[in-house]
């Protein structure tokens, strides 16, 4: 039975060993490794990776906490409205991401509801530029991975136990208190896995920047799928894309490694 | 914790959740109003809120002309759609097999959809919501198929090597759609799948086949072992006992599941886009509205665009609200 998973799985890992020196799909030429030194010497492949690891770093903190709030918040509150809450806040979660991204951009065009706030309030018009476009893209991201966090974070508060914090309010624990030293370190395997899901989902943005930016290099926003696609599609450099491809991989092992060692022990104790 | 009962805080804990429920849901509002206005309208400098709506731009983007029996077509389908309901309701009276009822359900919505390219000129947007819909439930039958074997064989199978395989299908997650698009694009080229569904299917499969594992591991686990047992001490071989006992216990995990899948295969986007030439899903599809830097005269098309789009899934995710919660729930918490 083990092996029908390892077949798909083998698939993969077999199709990532040859993808390695093909420059034209259909008369391949093999010139070794010359597809990932070039790669790895072009500066702005280095650009994608830093830009995409700050996303992570201020994307991820950044919507933990909002989506912490938010549900700390829902919790306190009862009844049919509970669900309506609910159902809004976990739109962006279920409509098509890339939809997301254009419903989301179009409150920034000229006729849209915050560029007119913009001019009525501020006496300003936005105007897209590289500082600009970077910071629309944390916000939107920031944005799009809230729900699924807060979803998440909500269920685990249902989870933690009653009578820790009753104990704790007849201790004469405010509220802060009961959040810092009770709620927090219960959910603390919720933060965690909210950190490592986004962080995942992170390394491989493309929908979001490809919409925000419509892919036009003046923004130099560049995430590393961007970049790759616009190597093998605008470039039309198949093997080099795919050389960046298996470059990105080992990144994101290398980010990941100490996730999965995490992952990985807590399972053993779990087995 | 226990509700706060002072009136300012309550107050407080309220408008706060508003601004978050604004604060996610603003746009899309903002979206579905743009796409009910005229281009006048929409392109207005200060925004309308009051304005007679319009729903030319939703026959413009799905129909090629508006026939002219049109009232005639819609009353015909809302009324197959009320007897579809209605069958589902009466159905469990009568104590049919749930099986037969969903099975004619599907095979009428199935026999809808391609028969209204017949009576009405449609346009490309209707392919690709038809190209979605065969995309994404092929994508779920073939990749439940795979995932429901192994994610069982992984919950009863507590060896090292049974968490090191549960490590990798998680990292596996997280690989970039470019590792995954480009061999694939390679291969289609070779073999002349390339811009058929069926290539997209086994990508997406293929990609989304981990989180189905992962999830299908954690219902698995909750199945006692004794189950299985009992049935194999009755004479039934390990995959009989699968088949006949453990599907039809664990029958709303797999609904969850699919259900999990579905929406990421309906949210796939670069994976999709690699692969297809013209066939696309609705999510590919939506990006020829993208159009360039400055594109005012399409919004509200673009805005109808982005609501159709968006509107099957909703539809779908609200019948099943309760799985996708539940999933959240057990995928996540119980890990």
């Amino acid at each position: 039975m083990l092996s029908l998973m390892i077949v798909p799985l083998g698939l993969a890992v077999f199709i990532g060993l040859h993808r390695v020196s093909y420059s034209t799909f259909k008369n391949p030429v093999f010139i070794g490794l010359s597809n990932y030194s070039e790669v790895l010497k072009d500066p702005s492949f280095w650009d994608a990776v830093l830009w995409n690891l700050l996303i992570i770093l201020v994307v991820v903190p950044a919507h933990i906490i909002l989506a912490f709030i938010a549900a700390l918040l829902l919790d306190q509150v009862t009844g049919r409205i509970r669900g309506f809450y609910l159902a809004a806040m976990l739109l962006p979660m279920i409509v098509v991401p890339v939809i997301g991204t254009i419903v989301f951009r179009q409150l920034f065009d000229p006729s849209g509801l915050i560029s007119w706030f913009f001019r009525v309030v501020l006496d300003e018009r936005i105007i897209f530029n590289e500082t600009s476009m970077k910071l629309l893209i944390l916000i939107h991201s920031t944005w799009i991975s809230t729900p699924f966090a807060l979803a998440i974070f909500f269920a685990g508060l249902q989870m933690v136990p009653r009578d820790l914090i009753d104990s704790a309010s007849i201790d004469g624990a405010n509220r802060i208190q009961q959040v810092r030293h009770i709620v927090i370190p219960q959910l603390r395997s919720l933060f965690l896995l909210n950190a490592i899901l986004a962080v995942m989902d992170l390394l491989r943005l493309f929908d979001n920047v490809f919409v925000l930016t419509r892919m036009n290099p003046i923004f130099h926003s560049d995430t590393m799928q961007t970049h790759l696609y616009r190597i093998a599609v605008t470039v039309k450099r198949l093997g080099k894309a795919n050389a960046g491809a298996v470059l990105t991989v080992i990144i994101i092992m290398l980010v990941l490694i100490p996730f999965l060692i995490y992952m990985y022990r807590e399972q053993m104790e779990e087995r | 914790m226990q509700p706060v009962k002072n009136l300012y805080g309550r107050i407080f804990i309220h408008l706060t959740l508003w601004i978050f429920v604004l604060y996610n849901s603003v746009p899309f509002f903002w979206t579905f109003l743009q796409s009910l206005k005229t281009k006048r309208q929409a392109n207005s400098r200060t925004p309308l809120f009051w304005f007679e709506p319009t729903f030319e731009n939703y026959s413009e983007l799905w129909l090629k002309k508006v026939p002219e029996n049109f009232t005639v077509i819609i009353c015909i389908l809302i009324f197959i759609l009320i007897a579809l309901f209605i069958f589902s309701l009466i159905g469990e009276k009568l104590s049919l097999s749930s099986l037969l009822i969903r099975l004619t359900i599907f095979g009428t919505i199935a026999m809808i959809l391609f028969s209204i390219p017949i009576f009405v000129k449609t346009a490309e947007f209707y392919d690709y919501f038809v190209n979605t819909m065969i995309v994404g439930f092929g994508t779920v039958i073939v990749s439940i198929g795979i995932a429901s074997l192994s994610g069982y064989a992984l919950s009863r199978y507590l060896g090292i090597a049974g968490v090191i395989l549960i490590i990798l299908a998680l990292a596996f997650r997280s690989l970039p759609r470019m590792a995954f698009g480009l061999p694939y694009f390679w291969m289609g080229q070779i073999s002349g799948l390339y811009d058929s569904n069926f290539l997209v299917i086994i990508a997406l499969a293929a990609v989304n086949q981990p989180f189905a594992i992962y999830m299908l591991r954690s219902f698995f686990k909750e199945i006692p072992r004794e189950i299985e047992e009992a049935a194999m001490v009755d004479g039934a071989s390990r995959f009989e006992a699968f088949i006949k006992v453990i599907i039809p216990i664990m029958w709303p995990g797999i609904i969850t599941t699919s259900l999990f899948t579905l929406v990421l295969v309906y949210h796939e986007f670069l994976l999709v886009r690699i692969l297809t030439l013209k066939n696309w899903t609705l999510a590919v599809a939506m990006q020829q509205y993208l159009g360039g830097i400055s594109d005012s005269g399409s919004l509200p098309l673009k805005s109808a665009a982005a609501v159709s789009a968006a509107l099957p899934l909703l539809i779908i995710i609200l019948f099943y609200q309760k799985n996708l919660i539940k999933g959240i729930t057990a995928g996540s918490v119980k890990g």
